[in-house]
């Protein structure tokens, strides 16, 4: 696979000569501008929407009276409608923003079809509309995100196959014949999705399993959800960001064959570890664990590529914007994955299971590995899409800080919360009420968690709309203002 | 590595691969149960009409996001008097969404008709759950009782709430139990897996082993 690269890499045709490299991308984001704005305009919608209800949801589980009067806003509608909005809203839109501009400008060439882009995008988000809309009214199913009705599925459906297709498109038309990492993920996702999707449908709607097996079939999807789907989003924009933001080559490129296909491999069946001990075959909750212990093959790897890639620029990680949210999700992914891992074990699920833990577990992957790596890359794109500085940086050094610490403080609220928790709720025959009282502070912990990430959500969302209506500058005018950032290299070890 | 085809048809492969094993496998191995007897012997039991429509309620709600319906052999679930045993997928083949859940912010709900079995509790318990539980943190479902004044003699469906309640309600109203409601307390009198399934793991088998 490696000799194939060197190969291809080898007898690269060279772009450099037919106007400068500035102008050529230029030429890539003007053919997609408006179509991969209106995906980043959805997450941001989105991501205030999720972090609203998510402060909702963490409001009602300490004040249960708080919003009550309004059926339509119950914890049980609120809850799933926060999940729902934070993935198929917030990370898809983001998500599918950076690779399909990864995609374009990897391909080195002006990609058309932008039309379909954007009629695709706006059915995405006007499906995610629908499925919220769904639940607000009471029509939601009770499998973990699949929530949404299943009259909503269909558009959802339809809106990616449009993405999806572009995308394909576009990777089919690059100049160069070899492909980074980036790329890899970017197909292996839009490839996922389609295929999970169309089983959990099929499986649990169409021609339903029986009885449990529809559980098993949600697990399965919830997990393939998060680890092929938002996970190979997030490895695309942090194999390009690295090279591309803090010009720094990926170290130790040569075994990222060997961390994509263990990644695609386990992750396939990890998610299923989370029905140990339920009525389902026992067996299939045990391929579940020894897929998640699998998991340490492709997180050594990443680990080594992306710390010491990081480390190799230490002192520049805090100068640049983006390449700071790549150094927290990778952090949070380390923490995540390794969580997942150990969380999956009997003995640790014996104490955890049915708590918040897994929740902290999620959110800490989601948000903090994919939802960081998703906002550095939007502030990488940004400039570039719009040949504009960005206005403010200190508001995105708040933003930064708020995030981080809001995300922090969840997953801390969440997971220990959880431990405490669980480990009461299944290891002892405390009344229920009593353990709610003895993980109350932890409740607390994650609200303000949540009320800290409103705030940084916030200064995200002033941050773009005052990127998108400023005036140009004189100098932003000339097509030279952003450097040229450096090739990527495609074989170095 | 380098063509879109072989990334297509890796991950097709091994997405199959788990497709297959994880869950076609299973599903033909053991998704084709059938009940056991006839009868008021049938396990499972079925529920009544009425229940079946609390079904809907409880999805609507979304209590599944809270409440699992499940008991486990490992862990306290039997001590606390939640089941008898495992629940096993026999006690599920009838239902054409499963409500087994993730997540217990609440207890566990599949023997629930079993320990709670007074109708008044589970209406007061909707109505608001400081009456019964103090301290919990489940939320009032008030919006499943309509609120009516009081025209002459109230009615006898209408909620009779404690002394030290009273005043939550606003004076010459009543609170009288909507459809949904009732619906909903037929299903918790309905959920029960108190049958015995005889593979289903129990405390005593587990010791005998």
């Amino acid at each position: 696979m490696n000799l194939i690269c060197n190969l291809f890499s080898s007898i690269f045709p060279s772009l450099e000569g037919d106007g400068s490299q500035r102008e050529r991308e230029q030429k890539i984001d003007s053919s997609m501008r408006f179509a991969v704005l209106g995906l980043i305009k959805g997450s941001v919608f989105w991501l205030l929407v999720a972090s609203l209800l998510g402060l909702i949801v963490s409001v009602k589980l300490i004040s249960p009276t708080y919003l009550s009067e309004y059926a339509w806003l119950t914890y049980g509608k609120a809850y799933p409608a926060f999940w729902n909005a934070l993935v198929y809203g917030w990370l898809f839109n983001a998500g599918l923003a950076c690779v399909a501009w990864i995609i374009a400008r990897l391909g080195g060439r002006p990609i058309g079809n932008s039309g379909v882009l954007i009629i695709a995008t706006a059915a995405w988000n006007l499906a995610v509309f629908i499925g919220l809309f769904g639940i607000f009214r009471g029509d939601q199913t009770p499998y973990r995100m699949l929530e949404f009705p299943t009259y909503a599925a269909p558009f959802l459906f339809a809106a990616f196959i449009g993405i999806g297709i572009w995308i394909l498109l576009a990777f089919k038309a690059r100049a160069y014949r070899s492909s980074f990492a980036s790329q890899w993920y970017a197909l292996a996702g839009v490839f996922c999705f389609v295929w999970i999707f169309t089983v959990a449908q099929v499986m649990i709607f169409s021609l339903p399993a029986q009885g449990v097996f529809q559980s098993v079939v949600a697990a399965w999807f919830g997990g393939n959800l998060i680890g092929l789907v938002v996970a190979p989003f997030a490895f695309a924009t942090i194999y390009y960001l690295i090279p591309k933001a803090l010009g720094q080559h990926i170290i130790g490129y040569r075994q990222s064959g060997i961390a994509f296909w263990s990644w695609i491999f386990f992750s396939s069946a990890a998610g299923l570890a989370s029905l140990v001990n339920g009525p389902f075959p026992a067996w299939v909750a045990s391929v579940g664990v020894v897929a998640s212990f699998g998991l340490f093959l492709p997180l050594s790897v990443f680990t080594m590529q992306f710390l010491t890639s990081l480390f190799a620029s230490f002192s520049k990680i805090w100068d640049t914007v983006s390449v700071r949210y790549v150094f927290y999700g990778v952090v949070a992914f380390i923490v995540a994955t390794v969580l997942t891992i150990i969380g999956s074990l009997r003995e640790v699920q014996e104490l955890t299971q049915f708590s918040q833990f897994a929740d902290g577990v999620r959110y800490l992957f989601l948000v903090g590995f994919a939802g960081m790596a998703f906002t550095g890359m939007v502030y990488y794109i940004l400039p570039r899409l719009l040949n504009k500085e960005l206005p403010n940086s200190s508001l995105a050094d708040l933003q930064f800080w708020m995030q981080g610490l809001g995300i922090f403080l969840i997953a801390v609220g969440m997971l220990s919360g959880g431990y405490a928790h669980g480990s009461l709720l299944n290891g002892s025959t405390a009344d229920t009420i009593d353990i709610l009282k003895a993980t109350d502070s932890y409740l607390f912990l994650t609200a303000l968690g949540f009320v800290i990430a409103a705030f940084g959500n916030f200064a995200y969302a002033v941050s773009f709309i005052w990127i998108l209506l400023s005036p140009r500058t004189e100098k932003e005018k000339s097509a030279g203002l952003i450097e040229p950032a450096p090739e990527l290299e495609y074989t170095h070890s | 590595m380098n063509r879109g085809p072989f990334i297509f048809i890796g991950v097709l492969i091994i997405v199959s691969l788990s497709w297959a094993i994880t869950l076609v496998k299973p599903i033909q191995e053991g998704g084709n149960l059938s009940p056991v007897g006839k009868g008021a012997d049938r396990v499972p039991a079925l529920l009544a009409g009425l229940a079946e429509q609390g079904r809907e309620v409880y999805q609507e709600q979304g209590c599944v996001n809270c409440h699992t319906q499940q008991t486990l052999v490992i862990g306290s679930d039997l001590e606390r008097g939640w089941g008898d045993r495992q629940s096993m997928p026999l006690d599920y083949i009838d239902q054409n969404v499963v409500f087994t859940g993730t997540n217990r912010v609440g207890p566990d709900l599949a023997n629930v008709g079993e320990r709670r079995t007074d109708a008044d509790w589970h209406y007061l318990h909707f109505f608001n759950p400081q009456i019964v539980t103090p301290g919990s943190n489940m939320p009032p479902f008030t919006f499943l009782f309509e609120k009516r004044k009081i025209v002459g003699q109230s009615s006898d469906r209408a909620l009779k709430l404690p002394a030290e309640f009273q005043d939550t309600i606003e004076e010459g109203y009543e609170y009288v139990p909507t459809r949904d409601a009732d619906a909903l307390v037929a299903y918790m009198l309905g959920l029960s897996q108190a049958y015995d399934i005889e593979e289903a793991p129990t405390p005593e088998k587990l010791a005998y082993k």
